[in-house]
């Protein structure tokens, strides 16, 4: 019979470092060894024979030989490392020896500098995330829109949990393992993920349309009616750039399935960009018309 | 000079372990608990951490060990510099105490 293996999904915040610890001691005394430890996926063996005691540590690590020296010299066993840098020790758990037998931390200024390693690239993180959703914030009162207000969410909720984190780490011997604190990092990566694929997808599907006419292109100097359909998927506002430049009024129009006009302009000469039309699911037509010597752009949104 | 700062416990039980000569991070540990009578431990991350700093600060040296059977073990080595920052902190220790006694 085969090793019998086991997948853990619990994601655990940094700040509750010593929870994730403190259920790898529990899992091993269990019969559950650790055999890869990762943020999102943690794999485990089944091996009730033995006890181990697992410690974390976070760093980057400039000579890694070094570096597994040292744990190794008082009986640590490299497990791995995370792609963003924490690493795991286990140590043969031995009932004889004291507690502190099993810290690698055993003063207060190299715990609060691993804390607050951690602590300045939230705060980094944090502060960027924060100038993206003001970015985006700005973006988004100039031109409301679905997608943006979900950026402009996503930035500043993932922002408000990093600089969260960064003040518990930073603060030395702070009310680190809050409960429920691993529901809060799981919601900061379903907010990650979906706000980006929404956000992602609400983009694709609106309209990119651009059309544009002008005299010089057409052979006869007169056109009638041009129309081109395009279909909105979500109700939301979209944005209009129109240019129309033409020495006979040119009209340029948008008409609901059911022939209603949502937004008209004749003119002869009128240049505005971003012109809101509140559009809801359906098909939609846009229509240019223009007669005589004439130069007419229109992009939707 | 600069005066150096006061040095935490485990960076002066690192370098009052190197005084004597080059050794090993298991060896100062040991070393460390020997002399401070199991009062102070120096744990992996602490070491490591201890190490690396001093070495950044250029207290320490990396050396690798000749000895026959424990050739290329990694041996830690006191520099100029590194002296001079341990006989300082010793001098403040002992100025501190006869501070002490004196009051």
């Amino acid at each position: 019979m085969g090793a019998q293996y086991k997948n853990s999904y619990k994601i655990y915040s940094a700040w509750n470092y010593e929870k994730e610890v403190e259920d790898l001691n529990k899992a091993s005394e269990q019969g559950w060894q650790l055999v890869r430890g990762g943020c999102f996926h943690s794999r485990f063996v089944k091996n009730p024979g033995i006890q181990y005691r697992y410690q974390m540590d976070f760093r980057r690590i400039e000579d890694m030989g070094r570096y597994i020296e040292t744990f190794r010299e008082q009986g640590w066993e490299y497990i791995n490392s995370t792609f963003n840098g924490w690493h795991y020790f286990r140590k043969l758990y031995d009932p004889t020896l004291p507690e502190e037998a099993y810290e690698i931390f055993t003063d207060r200024e190299s715990l609060h500098d691993m804390s607050n390693r951690w602590a300045r690239i939230a705060l980094g993180i944090g502060i960027a995330l924060a100038l993206f959703a003001v970015l985006y914030c700005i973006k988004l009162i100039r031109q409301p829109n679905l997608p943006s207000l979900i950026q402009v969410l996503t930035f500043a909720i993932e922002s408000i949990v990093l600089l969260r984190g960064w003040s518990i780490m930073r603060k030395p011997d702070s009310n680190r393992n809050r409960r429920g604190d691993s529901l809060f990092i799981t919601v900061f990566f379903i907010v990650i993920l979906l706000g980006a694929s929404v956000s992602i997808v609400l983009s694709d599907l609106r309209p990119n349309l651009y059309t544009e006419q002008n005299s010089a292109s057409i052979d006869q100097p007169i056109v009638d009616e041009q129309w081109l359909e395009f279909k909105i998927h979500y109700p939301d506002r979209y944005y209009l750039d129109v240019d129309i430049e033409a020495s006979e009024p040119a009209t340029i129009k948008v008409v609901d399935a059911s022939g209603a006009v949502v937004y008209e302009v004749t003119e002869t000469s009128f240049h505005k960009q971003d012109l809101p039309v509140k559009l809801s699911r359906g098909t939609y037509k846009l229509s240019l018309s223009c007669t005589s010597g004439f130069d007419v752009k229109c992009k939707v949104q | 000079m600069k005066k150096n700062e006061p040095l935490s416990e485990s960076y002066y039980y690192i370098l009052l372990c190197l005084a004597k000569g080059a050794n090993h991070g298991y060896g100062i540990m040991q070393m460390t608990e020997a002399l401070s009578e199991g009062d102070v431990t120096i744990g992996s991350g602490t070491m490591y951490g201890a190490t690396s700093n001093m070495m950044k600060k250029g207290w320490i040296r990396e050396i690798m060990s000749d000895e026959p059977g424990f050739e290329r073990r990694r041996l830690y080595q006191l520099t100029e510099s590194g002296r001079d920052v341990l006989h300082q902190e010793i001098a403040r220790l002992r100025r501190m105490l006869k501070n002490a006694q004196e009051v």
